[in-house]
């Protein structure tokens, strides 16, 4: 029925898949010359003509002939096709990609919408059902065990009831014990087997609910052709022979996100084409290659995605921003800004809506729609500026949705996943190494020490005296290299990670949550900060040191026993340990003695006052890092200033005291 | 006996008619519905208009952090929910892991999980004694009601968010009071 209603459904898919496949290798035929090349695209443009002229759309057939036409004088050629006949395919496949969409929607597009804002196309969708389906078939493939066990079941079950018929009937066997005894074993091993088959099921379908939900995301590499196309048009254009270079292409993302940075790199690349690259005699005359390049690259860290395009042109011209900036006003008084903060104008300073600066700096409006983007998507951009060399622009996005492979590890009673990319290696702990480690915050790893932090140690406060970890999982993070001790590892699994929902602050070492099959949060956990957790684990000598420990002790500091004691119950409530001092002078002595996070100190006391109090504990090496809050009836602006100056970290008014705001600050400060 | 029967069927006339002129009890603004409830081995009650919903045994994963009254995360229906212990809300906290949850109205979603369910009551709204927003400590609760004989601290679920977006770090902090 639909293929008669509609005899185009699938002629549409296949050709819009191939007027891809074609520009891409185009493209890439640009960059690299090659008589595989050549034969492909030929492949392709031959499908086309024959799958067009089946549903009768000659206009589609006669362009991929002329494709073909162009392309068999270059047939098993190694040289590079002229720029002219370059030009011709790439102006042939538009013209199929144009009657492609209009086989579409052809009312809508009538409508001017520029092939470039078109969503980038689902390519890989294909290999990710299939994956998908292989799941599914091991999932089902899993159940067969289980399917047998029914038969097994049945065998006992008839033996039972013969048994039973016997005694009832006095015809008792042989052996009674020997009888029931083989009917308990066979029983066991069943009841091992279904355990053994319902946990492999379970496996499975958690990688089929990963899959699926991976189905919504898309592979970034599907803007590459359209980034790729964006340079080549913006180089012709020029005159300029520049290279483009991708990377990151399997990183996956969600498509609307995808969709919005592509719009916004379109103007970032083609602005490093026109302005960034040097017309070629000036790059032969800086030593630079002719061909200038372009490189995209895409990276996942931690929850964000990070798009880069460095270009090896010249950089910004930083006098002409300055200049501007002066002219408007812009610049810091009395003192020369630094080249970074220029280049920061153009993102922030509300220059780069500015034409003037567009014309000079060149780069204004690609980084006001970047910036919007940014900004749209919570993200951030920047740029890094290297005179001479080039200019990378960047723009860092969090990623709502992550699909990744994790490792599962279960420490000290909880199940966390690991994001695969950053394990390196898992090693297993003899038990002498692995008290070491947990002792000394070290492991010997490939003939290097390495950082080493029981995961427990990270995840439960409370794991003091946890048995030693018995697998070192290995990481690297910010090019650094961390072991986490764990219990065991439970397998890999596809997952979905999404950010931690408000109201629920974390330590630094978890990244996000997934939803386990049984519909309960999974935590996800970040490299980045067991890499920087493990690395201030070992810089500690002694293990007691506990990454998410129970804060340290806060120290009271007030001559009245109504507001010490009204503020040691307001903090013992919120969780923190409390000690107090009735004046600064005592205060100090104890401070020596214990390990403090905090000091909350009155500021009118007999003897020593709550200023110097702060002041002295700043100059004091053993306490200069501990923050302290002035809490005052005092609330004059002098007050406010003289507590900033002698270093408080923050300053409350007793009048309008507030326990919310108190223990905002403290938590703050305290962590 | 004719009589006495034609005087009750004019009883009973009189008592039917009657009681369309008696005005329409106010189910909703008379009576509170309320959960009695046990957070930390103390008595408490919750207005029932006030949560969202009521789960025994929920699974919750620990999420370390810095926030000792934080329990956790619970997934419900695909949606991940901070849960938070009442009684460590409330300044007691205790060793026991808390069976019950209540949803708390509002947004952005939060759980509060207490030990003991004790029931659902209907009580007059005259048995609520009502409170100022008190100031200083014990910012959560808001009146009192007397159930079987004992009084209760009520709960105010909106009062015990607002603690729970400040210690989450949601609260707004004047630039003055900031360094």
């Amino acid at each position: 029925m639909a293929e008669a209603r509609d005899p185009l459904r699938y002629f549409r898919i296949e050709a819009r898949e191939l007027v891809d496949q074609i520009s891409a290798a185009v493209l890439d035929l640009d960059q690299q010359p090659g008589p595989d090349l050549v034969a492909r695209l030929l492949r392709f443009a031959h499908t086309l003509k024959g799958a067009a002229r089946v549903v009768k759309q000659t206009e589609i057939a006669d362009r991929a002939h002329t494709i073909e036409e162009v392309l068999v004088p270059h047939r098993g050629n190694e040289t590079a096709l002229p720029t002219d006949d370059m030009r011709e395919l790439l102006r042939l496949n538009d013209e199929i990609a144009r009657f492609v969409r209009d086989l579409e929607s052809p009312a809508e597009n009538s409508a001017e919408t520029p092939a470039e804002d078109d969503e980038p196309a689902p390519r890989s969708v294909t290999a990710d059902l299939d994956e998908l389906l292989d799941a599914i078939g091991e999932a089902n493939a899993r159940i067969a065990p289980l399917r047998d066990g029914r038969r097994t079941l049945a065998r006992i079950h008839r033996g039972v009831e013969t048994l039973g018929e016997q005694l009832r009937s006095g015809r008792e066997p042989v052996d009674v014990r020997a009888t029931v005894q083989r009917l308990a074993s066979d029983l066991a091993g069943l009841g091992r087997r279904f355990t053994d088959a319902v946990d492999q099921v379970e496996r499975e379908l958690d990688e089929v609910r990963g899959r699926a939900e991976s189905l919504r995301l898309v592979a970034a590499g599907t803007i590459f052709t359209a980034l790729h196309r964006a340079v080549h048009d913006a180089a012709e254009a020029e005159g300029k022979h520049v290279r483009f270079v991708s990377g990151g292409a399997e990183t996956r993302m969600g498509p609307q996100l995808l969709n919005q940075v592509n719009g916004a790199f379109l103007h970032v690349v083609r602005n490093a084409v026109v302005h960034g690259i040097e017309p070629e005699e000036q790059r032969l005359a800086a030593g630079k290659p002719a061909e200038g390049t372009i490189t995209v690259q895409v990276e996942r860290r931690g929850r964000w995605a990070h798009f880069r395009c460095t270009d090896d042109g010249r950089g910004f011209d930083l006098a002409g921003l300055r200049r501007i900036a002066a002219a408007r006003g812009l610049l810091p008084a009395g003192r020369e800004p630094d080249p970074q903060e220029l280049i920061d104008l153009v993102l922030h300073g509300g220059v780069s809506t500015s034409g003037t600066v567009t014309e000079v700096a060149g780069r204004g409006i690609g980084m006001d729609v970047a910036r919007d983007v940014a900004v749209q998507l919570h993200g951030s951009v920047s740029i890094t500026n290297r005179p001479g060399q080039g200019a990378t622009v960047e723009i860092a996005v969090p990623l709502t949705l992550l699909s990744m492979n994790g490792l599962i590890m279960e420490a000290g009673g909880t199940v966390a996943t690991m994001p695969m990319d950053a394990v390196r290696r898992c090693v297993r702990l003899a038990l002498d190494d692995a008290a070491d480690a947990s002792a000394s915050g070290r492991l010997a790893y490939e003939g290097q020490v390495v950082p080493f932090l029981p995961l427990a140690r990270a995840l439960t406060p409370a794991a003091h005296g946890h048995a030693n970890p018995g697998v070192a999982v290995v990481l690297t993070a910010d090019e650094r290299t961390v072991a986490v001790g764990v219990d065991r590892l439970a397998g890999t699994t596809t997952l979905v990670a999404r950010p931690l929902p408000d109201l629920a602050p974390a330590a630094p070492v978890i990244g996000g949550v997934a939803i386990d099959l049984d519909g309960n949060p999974r935590l996800v956990l970040d490299p980045h900060g067991l890499v920087a957790a493990a690395r201030i684990n070992a810089g500690r000598s002694a293990p007691a040191s506990e990454l998410t420990a129970p804060p340290r002790p806060i120290l009271v500091v007030d001559d009245s026993l109504t507001t010490r004691m009204l503020e040691r119950s307001i903090l013992e409530s919120a969780g923190y340990e409390v000690d107090l001092a009735a004046s600064a002078e005592e205060a100090l002595e104890m401070a020596h003695a214990r390990d403090y996070g905090l000091f909350l100190t009155d500021i009118d006391m007999p003897g020593m006052d709550g200023f110097a109090f702060v002041s002295r504990a700043r100059d004091d090496p053993d306490l200069a890092a501990i923050p302290a809050i002035l809490v005052s009836s005092r609330s004059s602006a002098d007050d406010r200033r003289r507590g900033e100056d002698v270093g408080a970290a923050a300053y409350v008014v007793k009048g309008e005291f507030n326990q919310e705001e108190l223990l905002a600050h403290i938590r703050r400060l305290i962590l | 006996m004719t009589v006495s029967v034609a005087d009750r069927i004019a009883r009973l006339r009189l008592d039917f008619d009657r009681s369309f002129a008696e005005p329409v009890r106010r189910h909703d603004e008379e009576h509170v519905e309320l959960l009695a409830v046990h957070a930390g081995g103390r008595p408490y009650a919750l207005r029932l208009a006030q949560t969202a919903g009521l789960h025994p045994d929920r699974p919750v994963t620990p999420l370390p952090g810095p926030l000792a009254a934080l329990l956790g995360l619970a997934g419900f229906a695909g949606t991940v929910i901070p849960v938070y212990d009442l009684s460590a809300l409330l300044g007691h906290p205790g060793p026991d892991r808390p069976r019950w949850m209540v949803l708390a109205v509002g947004a952005p979603p939060l759980g509060l999980a207490f030990h003991e369910l004790d029931g659902h009551v209907r009580v007059e709204a005259e048995a609520i004694v009502d409170e100022e927003p008190a100031e200083g400590q014990r910012g959560c609760l808001r009146g009192m009601v007397r159930l079987d004989g004992a009084p209760r601290l009520i709960v105010d679920v909106p009062a015990t968010r607002a603690l729970v977006h400040a210690l989450a770090g949601h609260i707004q902090v004047t630039e003055e009071t900031r360094r």
